[in-house]
């Protein structure tokens, strides 16, 4: 308390690396995760929802639905009544994995009062909250890797056919970005259990975001852009101009992204995500698929926007806790 | 007066009468002049013939007075000779004469093979009922002609002009002028490079069959090869028939013609190319036809937006069976998206088919919005670790 107004001078020197004991907060942490009945509660229905689609998926395709390339990326997005594709579950689930793996991260040791008890040890701050947050986001990343892992286990078994090299990259890089928009949950959901005292308020509010993004930002973003760009009749220019602020306006949304990620990364024959002018399509050979790399190029943008968003709310999470009175 | 006038009527009178009456008196005097118990007589007493041919002769026999039976023999003709009378067909010995009916005969005379030419003379005697009428008859033999050969072979127009890619066709009638059933078969001898096929009524035929004095008109395909080289060849037809045989020669002008091919040099139809950049194509541009290929014009058609050059724009000669390289530098437009489209290169010489090749663009986006979002990441990594500089605490 007393050194606080030292502590906002610039130029000061620290004693001491600010990641000493990072890895010890970061191995308790996952232990804590890891045996939490809450995680095994949303693991056990990730893995269940994982089993249950890719095993209708893979039925489908040894039906000999959905010809016969790209096979494992199928898996993914291959749809049997009465269950939707895989992907369409993860963008449901690993917000709410996200969310439930931080909500109580920061404002949980206030309540327990065990940050006073943690923060006696040589642990500074930062590596408390960088441990947590790495743990957070290692456990997101363990989950879904073995869900990776099981699916392409249940492809080589159920369809007996190996994995393509393209099929590995893309599948990879979709894991990546589905990662990290994890990722953007966790942070979100740890900068409000940091400004939020109660677990339960930190929680609904995430929630709240969560649906605000799922449910209204794609109206929201349609009213805006009939708004701030009217269309006169007859004037395509202007039209192509509104369409275009809507696309801008819906990416702010992770969802959306992480949508977008989901159909060029796992959909080959995706080549532009927006709009494209006919114009673009002369002389085009369409129907082909891109090389992996054009396609991770083409889903860049989106990855750079959640691994981005994930680090700016880290930060703006950090800045906050750092600013916080502890003792109380 | 009056007189006068009767007299002039009474003269006209006479002289209408006499000239009715005179010619009927003239007309009745005709057969009274000359009749005939029977006559014989032929319009061509003196015949011309070849040795071993038969020969026919019409003889026409009638009566003005009785009718009658006729009696028919020949007297004074050589030994051996076979001689014979013919009515409707069949041979006859008598005819039957009456005034109103003249009878036609036929006299045949079929001389030995190896009767002796030179003139021959003979008698033909008719017998009737009341007198004979003869008439002499000459037959003039001669050596049997050495007839060239018992084929001929003509052909309507012997040379034809044409390119590589066509089909010579030749009309020839094939002619048998024996008298007998001859199978022909024919031959042709035609350089390398050609193919010949003789036609006939739409079949391809190697032999056909010939009645007596029967001509028939065939058809000559000769097809020569896409790389046989520009020039005249002769092609020798033969025609063989038993012992006859007839030859002819067909001559086929052969004006080359150049066929160009466009591809690459390893035939790889697909390439990259990244938005904003230009690209590289080794294209290979190749005369494979019979004549040499001149300003081949080298174009493409790419998608909207898209630039492509040539390098060389065209090519001023190529002589065939000669490769020359190319480079197009293709330019994607910046409004392409990532992925496959298509160009169509193309060559196209003055004279002479054009080639196009259907080239598969994978268009490469750029990496530098990968680089930004790279930038990106690091600013807000640099941020975080201006924020624990800043808000680091003991």
């Amino acid at each position: 308390m007393q050194q606080q107004p030292e502590t906002l001078t610039l130029g000061r020197q620290r004693e001491g690396s600010p990641w000493t004991g990072l890895w010890a907060v970061v191995a308790k942490e996952m232990a804590d995760h890891l045996t939490s009945v809450r995680m095994l509660i949303l693991e056990a229905l990730i893995i269940l929802t994982a089993a249950g689609t890719v095993y209708a998926a893979s039925q489908s395709l040894r039906d000999g639905f959905g010809g016969d390339t790209f096979l494992f990326l199928k898996l993914f997005t291959t749809a049997r009544e009465p269950l939707p594709a895989f992907v369409g579950f993860l963008g449901l689930l690993v917000p709410l994995l996200g969310i439930a793996l931080a909500f109580d991260s920061v404002n949980g040791e206030f309540n327990q009062r065990t940050i006073s008890k943690v923060l006696a040890q040589p642990i500074y701050r930062d590596a408390l909250l960088f441990g947590k947050f790495l743990a957070g986001l290692g456990a997101l990343a363990l989950t879904l890797t073995s869900i990776w892992l099981l699916i392409v286990g249940m492809g080589l078994l159920r369809l007996g056919v190996p994995p393509t090299g393209e099929e590995v990259v893309r599948s990879l890089w979709f894991l990546l970005v589905t990662i990290f928009y994890g990722g953007v949950w966790l942070a979100l959901a740890m900068l409000f259990s940091i400004v939020f005292r109660q677990p339960a308020t930190a929680a609904l509010a995430s929630l709240a975001v969560w649906l605000f993004f799922t449910a209204f930002w794609g109206i929201i973003a349609s009213l805006l852009a009939n708004l701030l760009r009217p269309v006169p009749l007859g004037d395509p220019l202007a039209l192509i101009d509104q369409v275009q602020l809507e696309l801008a306006l819906a990416r702010i949304s992770p969802n959306t992204l992480f949508t977008e990620v989901a159909l060029a990364t796992l959909n080959p024959t995706v080549r532009s995500l927006g709009l494209v002018l006919p114009i673009q399509l002369h002389n085009a050979v369409l129907g082909t698929p891109l090389p992996a790399t054009q396609s991770m190029l083409l889903t860049w943008p989106h990855a750079t926007g959640l691994i981005a968003a994930t680090i700016v709310l880290f930060a703006l999470g950090y800045v906050l806790f750092q600013r916080q009175e502890i003792r109380a | 007066m009056r007189a006068l006038r009767l007299m002039i009527v009474l003269i006209t009178l006479v002289v209408l009468t006499l000239s009715a009456v005179v010619p009927a008196l003239a007309q009745e005097q005709n057969p009274q002049q000359n009749p005939r118990d029977l006559f014989l007589f032929t319009r061509y007493p003196v015949q011309e013939a070849t040795i071993g041919d038969p020969t026919t002769i019409r003889l026409t026999l009638g009566t003005d007075t009785t009718p009658q039976i006729v009696r028919l023999a020949v007297r004074g003709a050589p030994d051996g000779w076979d001689i014979s009378f013919r009515g409707d067909g069949k041979v006859v010995q008598a005819v039957y004469v009456n005034p109103k009916n003249e009878a036609s005969v036929d006299l045949r005379v079929e001389p030995p093979k190896d009767t002796a030419a030179g003139a021959y003379k003979m008698t033909v005697v008719a017998s009737g009922e009341t007198r004979e009428a003869t008439l002499p008859l000459e037959l003039i033999l001669k050596a049997e002609k050495e007839t060239s050969a018992g084929l001929t072979l003509d052909v309507d127009l012997p040379t034809l002009r044409g390119s590589s890619g066509t089909t010579f066709r030749y009309n020839m009638t094939v002619k048998n002028e024996s008298d007998q059933e001859v199978p022909v078969s024919l031959l042709a001898e035609a350089p390398r490079g050609f193919q010949v096929d003789f036609r006939f009524g739409g079949q391809s035929i190697t032999s056909i069959p010939f009645g007596p004095n029967e001509s028939k008109s065939l058809s000559v395909e000769v097809r020569p090869l896409p790389d046989t080289p520009a020039g005249t060849y002769d092609i020798q037809v033969l025609a063989q028939g038993g012992e006859y045989r007839a030859t002819t020669t067909l001559a086929a002008e052969l004006t080359g013609q150049p066929q160009l091919t466009l591809t690459t040099p390893d035939g790889r139809l697909s390439g990259e190319a990244r938005i904003g950049e230009k690209t590289a194509i080794k294209l290979v541009v190749q005369n494979t036809g019979s004549a040499p290929a001149r300003n081949i014009q080298l174009s493409a058609s790419p998608p909207v937006g898209w630039t492509v050059e040539f390098e060389p724009q065209n090519i001023a000669e190529l002589a065939n069976g000669q490769t020359v390289e190319v480079t197009a530098n293709i330019q994607p437009s910046n409004q392409a998206i990532a992925g496959d489209y298509v160009v169509t290169f193309s060559a196209r010489p003055d004279e002479g088919a054009s080639d196009s090749a259907e080239f598969r663009v994978t268009v490469l986006t750029s990496t530098l919005w990968g680089l930004v979002g790279v930038a990106l990441i690091a600013i807000a990594v640099v941020g975080v670790g201006m924020a624990v500089m800043r808000f680091g605490r003991r």
